[in-house]
């Protein structure tokens, strides 16, 4: 892979990106909002900045599908498995 | 096209044939895979025990998320620098590269230090693994991340003491590569721990 200093260029915005992301998920908590919207702003937060951080500094967005495939099937497994066990732990009684 | 080491490049990576993916990187990506499921299992499983257990927001304000949040933003940019570091390598930039590495190991041993101050004080308040399943899976998750955090240290800190002895420039760039990645991947496991602990 050839590297120019344009690459640097996109670290740093990026950094800078999830950096302000990391404030706003902060601020937004400091504001005691209910929980749901809450929670769903933090983790929507924290998504994006894990999609930031492994497609620009893991530079997966130019790697071959079989990487995806190595990476995304255990990310489908483990939803698969917290979907399977919703009903036996969060409504078990 | 070239060959070398039995890898085959040409210009697009996606409609390549799998031949030209590096041994080096399928493995670091397996090993990564099966991080990925280990975190990924204890983290499913807090959501899920701490929706059952709806009581847990009482033991969870205890945490001190003013430093979860600096412990975030110094790993934020330790993969800035790693990442800065393999750039500088790949430009052949040798005191730029070990610049970039000595700041990645620094902010990893921070990030260490702070968490020892976290345990420390909340130790000192009481709160033990011990003390309920909220605080079972805080040390557990964090001190978990924290060993890997220590083991991306000492991989670093090798590759640092290669760089500036000079044997990384004998075609080991890669490897620089694989550790970036490795330490990239306990950046992103922190992104999601950091919220489910300290913000939710």
């Amino acid at each position: 892979m050839v590297n120019t200093g344009n690459d640097d260029r996109l670290y740093i915005t990026i950094w800078g990106w999830l950096l302000g992301l990391l404030v706003a998920g902060v601020l937004v908590f400091t504001l005691h909002l209910a929980t749901i919207p809450l929670l769903v702003f933090i983790f929507a937060v924290a998504a994006i900045k894990a999609v930031l951080v492994v497609r620009n500094y893991m530079h997966l967005k130019a790697e071959h599908l079989l990487i995806y495939a190595i990476a995304g099937i255990p990310v489908l497994l483990i939803l698969g498995m917290a979907l399977v066990l919703i009903p036996d732990i969060v409504f078990r009684q | 096209m070239s060959s070398t080491a039995g890898v085959l490049t040409q210009s697009s990576p996606h409609n390549q044939g799998i031949q030209s993916v590096p041994l080096g990187k399928i493995a670091i990506w397996w090993f990564l895979a099966s991080e990925i499921m280990v975190f990924g299992g204890l983290i499913a499983s807090y959501v899920l025990l701490r929706v059952h257990n709806g009581g847990w927001a009482g033991q969870a304000a205890h945490v001190r998320w003013q430093l979860g949040t600096l412990n975030t933003a110094v790993l934020l940019t330790s993969s800035l620098t790693i990442a800065l570091a393999l750039s500088a390598s790949r430009q052949d930039k040798r005191r730029r590269t070990a610049v970039f590495l000595g700041l990645t190991v620094l902010l990893g041993v921070v990030f260490l230090c702070v968490k020892g101050v976290e345990y420390t004080g909340e130790l000192r308040e009481g709160f033990t693994p011990a003390s309920g399943l909220f605080w079972s899976f805080y040390y557990g998750m964090t001190g978990l991340h924290a060993l890997h955090v220590t083991g991306g240290i000492v991989a670093n800190l090798i590759f640092l003491v290669m760089a500036v002895r000079g044997d990384l420039w004998t075609g080991k760039q890669r490897r620089l590569e694989y550790a970036g990645l490795y330490w990239h991947f306990v950046d992103v496991v922190w992104i999601f721990l950091f919220p489910l602990l300290y913000l939710s």
